[in-house]
């Protein structure tokens, strides 16, 4: 769930992006995933190139934003995963074109017992740890890892939503977790005390799997906070320039200024999937968006790495096509009604909201075609449950039917809830809280004149997004009645990670920041993905997810109105490779030269 | 004189006493600002943020946190830590002092000769094509917002994506003992954006100073007595003149030093200004507590050392 942070970062792309509506895609091709269309001569991940590229040479990279933590064990951004993802190698990763786990420091993929309550690994052998540690990693240098998780002086933000089914998790401190076991140098075995196999495997995507070295690490870990990331080693392609020491701050990383990734020296090409064509990454960080964009299109092997702005993105559609790389999955965006309490505890004054909303008009605001999707659904593109759901469409239902919006079926609907003029007339109030900065305003105003228009009288609020979420719609005790801007964005591709937080009952968080912020809870919903998240096998949880995600929309728990597809560019003399699964960051690993 | 400067410097101090108090208590009390969370992460798990909370400290009471701060400060310069990157703040703020420095002080030079230059000879010229052409020139400078301003000296001449490709562009800032070269070509820039709209108010200021203080008697007098224009003008004239520019100019570069952050985010030069930005878009507290901490020193001593000035000039400050 890196929703906060990066729909934070997705709205910025929404505001920098305004102004590329209507940039057209009667002339498109479509991309990985079936229905999404990109306009003709944009890059995206069906027909970006990251095989075959030219060994050597220095990317430049620009970014606007610096990282937040470069720790493998408690990063948890799109910039952070970046440079993660090139310099550690977790269980399992990613190939750049599809959001789908491939082994990358395990050797093959998980078994899962017939109980679902245990999982065995193999890893590789013959990969190393770079300069000072040197060694061969073992599974124990995984377990640790895992261990780490708890360990609050890492605070890894996810350990406990996925992996809080271990044997010996409640007592965890940061020492050995009892169900990780090491029975060999390359086995490891994660022992569960309930059948959630399945997430918890699928979870070894994020980095907090990646192997550490517990006897280098753990004076660094005893830190209050660890500074391991500082003086971290890594096992991808690349490492980070450091001292002889270990020593990363201040050399090959200076905070808000620059970073440096070199070739990791022990890095063996035959144990990886990855060709990591580059010789050294040199990565500037705070650049005016607008001036570092620029400088990456009309530059040399250089690319910027995080969201372009608006005239940037519409610079590149017009004059520089081919520099320009659109990847689908990047989020999904929804008016959060509240369940619980208040008028919207009325499914059909919820789905006369749904039917009235001018979903187009709301994704104009934030670009159009080129960087938004009409959302009919909660599960979007390129995670699993997405064409179970309705795919494109969506279910059918007739609040559903018109992404412009239907007065008419709205009218049915609030007649339906007891308003035989087909307006809103009980006397309460209802609080609308929006985030500021366009688009998202003007989403926000989007969804208050509708709303009005339905008949109701509203108090509505714009603020920081930051403090959308950790004052109002995250705060329960608030009963905020509508939140127009929320949005989410999975950890991995996977129906439960895109779904269960924000709409399972059992998440509603009264005493700190809850992320449920519609308050679902609706006992049917959330029986089904209890059973959906014992579920084992790709095919059978994404049937069962996108089972669920009709059932969301069936009880119209909230209005999805967006998709996002993100943007990223790069010079004439680079062969990008865009990864679809990290918000459509260049890959460092897959990235070269021309 | 001695006594004078004591107690401007015991107001500094009493001064920045107060604006850390006020910061602390800001962050205390603004939305979103528990440290605790922030450090957390997004999935905000409770133990953790409890743990973070009691490695922090922040299960203290409030003075007492407060008086942690205070004199983790005062005895050991220590400004904390990063809560992303785990940096020293004040390793940070030190690392990016000389390029701040480097901003100020070269514009400071540009628009102080140009500025004084332009307002002395249209004060010497009043209402000639000239003074209009400057005073107009000064206007819409003073008009130009630094931002809009950089980036169209961007779009025109730098060399990497300019229309006429002359000077370095924005990310080509290197230290002063890297390259001497090249520290000076990448900040021509700028220096030139930094100084423009200061230039302007200064050539304001100077022409209108100037021109009353040239309608002076001991101005006639001075002439009366058979001294040269120039002299006249720049000894008698501009010494008398000079004495609001020099109070103003003290409290500009001081207020630069902590806050140039337009200049320094459209050209990317890694300044304190730029820590500042970046640290409140990503809520690093003690960093921006940090350098907005800075940048009250700053403004002081900027403060203390024209007053001590004025007092040097004019011993009838000292009793005042």
């Amino acid at each position: 769930m890196r929703s906060l942070r990066t729909i934070t970062l997705a709205a910025l792309a929404g505001v920098l992006t305004v102004g590329v509506a209507a940039c057209g895609s009667s002339n498109s091709s479509k991309s990985a995933n079936a229905g999404i269309s990109a306009p003709q001569g944009v890059l995206t991940p069906a027909n970006e190139s990251w095989t075959g590229g030219k060994r050597g040479g220095t990317l430049n990279v620009l970014n606007h934003e610096d990282f937040e933590h470069i720790d493998p064990g408690q990063s948890y951004f799109a910039i952070d995963y970046e440079a993660v993802y090139a310099t550690q190698r977790p269980l399992y990763s990613y190939n750049p074109n599809k959001f789908a786990p491939v082994p990358d420091m395990a050797e093959s993929a998980p078994q899962i017992s017939s109980d679902a309550k245990t999982i065995t690994i193999h890893i590789r052998h013959g990969v190393h740890f770079s300069p000072p540690v040197n060694r061969e990693v073992t599974s124990a240098d995984v377990a640790y890892a895992l261990d780490r998780g708890a360990n609050t002086n890492v605070a890894n933000p996810y350990f406990e939503a996925y992996f809080k089914s271990l044997e010996g998790f409640s007592k965890a401190k940061g020492g050995p977790i009892s169900g990780i076991t090491t029975p060999d140098k390359y086995t490891i075995v994660l022992k569960l005390t309930e059948p959630k196999a399945q997430i918890v495997a699928d979870a070894l995507v994020l980095p907090v799997s990646a192997a550490v070295p517990q006897e280098y690490a753990k004076k660094f870990d005893e830190k209050k906070p660890s500074e391991y990331g500082n003086f971290q080693v890594a096992t991808g392609p690349y490492m980070w320039k450091a001292d002889s020491s270990g020593k990363i701050l201040g050399i090959g990383y200076q905070p808000g200024k620059s970073a440096t990734l070199v070739r990791n020296p022990n890095w063996n090409a035959s144990t990886d999937f990855r060709p990591g064509y580059l010789d050294q990454i040199n990565i500037s960080i705070g650049g005016d968006p607008t001036v570092i964009g620029r400088q990456a299109l009309e530059g040399s092997h250089t690319v910027q790495n995080d969201t372009p702005a608006q005239s940037i993105v519409k610079l590149a559609f017009e004059k520089f096509r081919s520099q320009l790389f659109i990847a689908p999955g990047a989020g999904n965006r929804y008016v959060a009604l509240n369940n619980s309490h208040g008028p919207f505890t009325n499914v059909n004054l919820r789905k006369a909201v749904w039917a009235a909303l001018d979903r187009e008009a709301m994704d104009k605001a934030r670009g159009g075609s080129l960087v938004t999707i009409p959302a009919t659904h909660f599960i979007y593109p390129e995670i699993p449950g997405f064409e179970e759901a309705g795919g494109i469409a969506g279910p059918k239902f007739d609040y559903n039917e018109h992404p412009q919006g239907d007065p008419a079926v709205a009218e049915k609907y609030m007649k339906l809830a007891g308003f035989s003029s087909g307006k809103y007339t009980g006397g309460t109030t209802i609080q609308v809280v929006g985030s500021t900065g366009n688009p998202a305003s003007t989403d926000a105003e989007i969804v208050n004149q509708t709303l009005k228009n339905l008949g109701f009288k509203t108090k509505f609020n714009l603020v920081d997004q930051s403090v959308m979420y950790s004052k109002f719609c995250g705060v329960v005790t608030e009963e905020i009645d509508v939140c127009p801007n929320v949005g989410w964005l999975a950890d991995f591709a996977d129906g439960q990670a895109a779904l269960d937080v924000p709409f399972n009952g059992k998440n509603i968080i009264t005493n700190g920041t809850n992320s449920n912020w519609g308050q679902v809870n609706h006992p049917k919903i959330n029986k089904a993905m209890e059973a959906a998240e014992n579920v084992v096998g790709a095919s059978a949880r994404a049937a069962a997810w996108g089972k669920i995600d009709k059932e969301l929309v069936e009880e119209a728990v909230a209005a999805p109105w967006d998709w996002d597809k993100q943007p990223a560019v790069e010079a004439k003399d680079v062969a990008g490779a865009g990864d679809v699964w990290n918000e459509a960051s260049w890959d460092y690993s897959f990235t070269s030269l021309k | 004189m001695t006594r004078y400067i004591i107690r401007r410097l015991l107001w500094g101090v009493l001064l920045l006493i107060l604006v850390t108090a006020l910061l602390f208590v800001l962050f205390y009390v603004l939305p979103a600002g528990d440290p605790a969370k922030l450090r957390a992460g997004r999935l905000q798990n409770p133990k953790i943020i409890a743990a973070i909370r009691a490695d922090l400290g922040l299960n203290k009471p409030l003075l007492t946190q407060f008086w942690i701060y205070i004199r983790n400060l005062g005895l050991h310069f220590n400004f904390g830590y990063s809560y992303y990157s785990n940096a020293s703040v004040k390793s940070l703020i030190l690392d990016r002092l000389p390029a701040t420095i480097s901003l100020v002080a070269g514009g400071a030079v540009i628009w102080l000769a140009s500025g004084l230059g332009v307002g002395i000879i249209s004060a010497l010229r009043p209402r000639s094509r000239l003074d209009r052409a400057s005073m107009g020139g000064a206007l819409v400078l003073v008009s130009a917002p630094e931002y809009w301003l950089g980036l169209i000296l961007l779009y025109l001449f730098a060399a990497d994506i300019g229309q006429v490709k002359i000077f370095p562009g924005a990310n080509s800032y290197v230290p002063l003992t890297t390259d001497p070269v090249k520290w000076f070509t990448s900040l021509i820039l700028p220096w030139l954006v930094v100084a423009a709209s200061n230039a302007a108010i200064y050539a304001r200021l100077i022409r209108g100073s100037l021109i009353e203080s040239l309608g002076q008697d001991y101005i006639r007098t001075a002439r009366a007595k058979g001294l040269t224009e120039r002299r006249v003008v720049l000894r008698h004239g501009v010494r008398s003149a000079i004495n609001p520019i020099l109070t103003i100019v003290g409290l500009d570069i001081g207020v630069l030093l902590g806050s140039s952050v337009l200049v320094e985010t459209v050209f990317d030069i890694p300044g304190i200004g730029k820590l500042n930005y970046d640290a409140i878009t990503h809520s690093d507290f003690p960093i921006v507590q940090g350098t907005v901490l800075f940048a009250a020193l700053f403004i002081i001593v900027a403060n203390i050392l024209v007053d001590i000035g004025y007092a040097y000039l004019d011993p009838r400050v000292r009793y005042s």
